[in-house]
């Protein structure tokens, strides 16, 4: 509109101007002036109000100008933090994979649920022990996941009570038997101090249970076996010191009988340290290479007279074999003792017991058998017979032993010497036990 | 005044003979046996006035010698002690429930034994 209003005055002018022009030729001179003025004073006005709207433009564009540099900074700032957020974001992602990955390597179960109980994060133990796909249950509340209450029961209690930690013991059915956890649920609190949710954590203590309950049998068993010699030489002492045997042939085998215990003790504590520096590496192995046949030879006619007391026959039907074996000459000695003795122990009066020796060329063995005719062992005991002071109670009556004997055995041939132990029998009809030894190669033979 | 009768029950031999010997020489009549199932029988044959038995025998344990005795009325007050060479002593529990008078532990003396034997036989009889 203004716009037009400036035309129309500027075509007023330029009338005027002409006007001006055109009436010097026949005009009224009074009339020139009044247009000379008239042109003058619109053409002045007019140019003043060009003046005005251009100073105008100029302060527009000036201010166009403001608001455009003003407009971008705030973009440059915008894009600045979009930047800053997004490295955030990539920083925050990184964090969350490292923490992730850690958890994920963990070997024992790791449980990350957050404020209702949902499940956050879980590595592979875990979805394994309770039986959930770890990736697929994100988000997912934990009593839906998981079939035992006892674990959701705990992670509850402590977010409820706002404990800090809670310590448990899990014990979980499995196709193998029951699985033991040290299980420890952990609060995750916030900076304002609230929680956020909890961790918990699952370690498989089943191995450390079982070393500790054998640890307790073990102490248990040695305490009984110790206690039980010495309990006979304690009676016995106080009786000889109370004056308790009437005559000189009392006396003396009460001093007989304690002269027995304390030889029974000192052997049980024998058979203990050996069995102790076997199992801790400790015990000095001299390995050379000797014959099984002549050691078993010299065995032989050492047990022959403790078999002459019950009339029992020792028939040795070793070939003269001079393969040799790397082995430690007492141990290997000890070890036919052993299986000797248990021999002669275990059978009546009267019986047989039959020792002899194999070479098998195919296994690169030689075998050694003991095989008697004495009292058996029931079938659901053979297993067990050469485990640390694991007694037949069937055979209990027949002889007293430690329960070390035979895995003394096991230990000389199987740890000292990659051996391997072996034993049959039949209940009334008699046992057969023995060992192989592997063969010293030919060619380090000939070296 | 008849002889107060006594089973003690050890499968170590020595043990069964030294508390025999103990007994005996203190006016008690003594039968011995070695193992669980055999004491059980000469509990029932003697009827004896109090038992000492050993806690771990073949052929049946003392627990299972004495849950078998007092489960025969005859026998569910007869004073009962029990001898152990376990590293651990028996539950509470377990000895208040087969109602056994005193446990000692092994090695013991004799002539504490006796002390005990003396004591539980000349307390009245406890339900």
């Amino acid at each position: 509109m203004i716009n037009k209003v400036y035309m129309f005055l500027a075509a007023l002018g330029c009338a005027c101007l002409c006007m001006l022009v055109v009436l010097p030729a026949g005009g009224v001179d009074v009339l020139e002036i009044v247009g000379w003025l008239a042109a003058t004073g619109i053409t002045g006005w007019m140019g003043w109000r060009l003046y005005l709207e251009a100073k105008m433009l100029i302060v527009q564009v000036e201010s166009l100008k403001h608001d455009y540099k003003a407009q971008r900074e705030k973009v440059i700032e915008s894009t600045m933090q979009a930047k800053d957020y997004k490295l955030q974001v990539q920083l925050l992602k990184r964090q969350k994979q490292n923490t992730e990955a850690i958890i994920y390597s963990i070997s024992d179960a790791v449980i990350v649920t957050d404020v209702n109980d949902r499940l956050l994060v879980a590595n592979e133990p875990a979805g394994g022990i309770f039986g959930f796909d770890v990736e697929k249950s994100v988000l997912k509340l934990l009593d839906e996941l998981v079939e035992n209450a006892e674990i959701v029961r705990l992670i509850k209690k402590s977010r409820q009570g706002k404990i800090r930690d809670i310590r448990h013991e899990l014990t979980l059915k499995g196709e193998e038997g029951p699985t033991i956890y040290d299980c420890i649920v952990s609060c995750i609190f916030d900076e304002e101090d609230k929680i956020c949710g909890a961790v918990s954590v699952l370690h498989n203590v089943t191995r450390e249970k079982e070393i500790s309950q054998m640890k307790n049998e073990f102490v248990s068993h040695v305490s009984h076996e110790l206690k039980t010699p010495l309990a006979s030489i304690t009676a016995y002492s106080e009786m000889l010191a109370d004056g308790e045997a009437a005559d000189e042939k009392t006396r003396k085998e009460f001093y007989s009988i304690i002269q027995t215990q304390a030889q029974r003790l000192n052997r049980l504590i024998e058979d203990i340290l050996n069995v102790s520096r076997i199992e801790s590496g400790l015990i000095k192995v001299t390995k050379e290479p000797l014959s099984a046949t002549l050691l078993v030879r010299d065995a032989v006619q050492m047990i022959k007279s403790y078999a002459a007391e019950k009339n029992i026959e020792v028939k040795e039907e070793t070939a003269i074999v001079f393969d040799q074996v790397a082995a430690d000459k007492d141990m290997i000695s000890q070890v036919i003792i052993n299986l000797l003795s248990n021999a002669v122990k275990y059978t009546p009066d009267d019986g047989t017991v039959t020792v002899d020796s194999e070479v098998d060329e195919a296994r690169q063995v030689v075998r050694i058998r003991v095989a008697d005719t004495g009292v058996g062992i029931p079938a659901e005991d053979v297993e067990r017979v050469f485990d640390k002071f694991y007694r037949v109670k069937a055979n209990n009556k027949c002889a007293k032993g430690t329960g070390l004997g035979l895995n003394l055995v096991k230990q000389i041939v199987e740890k000292i010497h990659n051996g391997q132990v072996f034993v049959t029998s039949e209940v009334g009809r008699g046992s057969c036990f023995g060992f192989e030894l592997p063969l010293i190669a030919e060619k380090a033979l000939a070296d | 005044m008849d002889k107060r009768k006594v089973v003690v029950a050890d499968d170590e031999v020595h043990i069964v003979q030294v508390v025999a010997m103990k007994l005996r020489n203190n006016g008690f009549d003594v039968v011995t046996a070695e193992d669980g199932a055999q004491a059980y029988e000469l509990c029932l044959s003697e009827k004896p006035d109090i038992l000492i038995t050993d806690y771990q025998m073949p052929q049946m344990t003392g627990i299972e010698l004495i849950e078998k005795i007092r489960q025969d009325e005859q026998f569910t007050s007869m004073p009962i002690i029990m001898l152990t060479a376990r590293g651990f002593a028996i539950d509470d529990q377990l000895q208040g429930k087969l109602n056994i008078s005193r446990c000692l532990s092994k090695p013991f003396s004799p002539k504490e034994l006796l002390g005990h034997v003396e004591d539980v036989v000349s307390q009245p009889v406890s339900k």
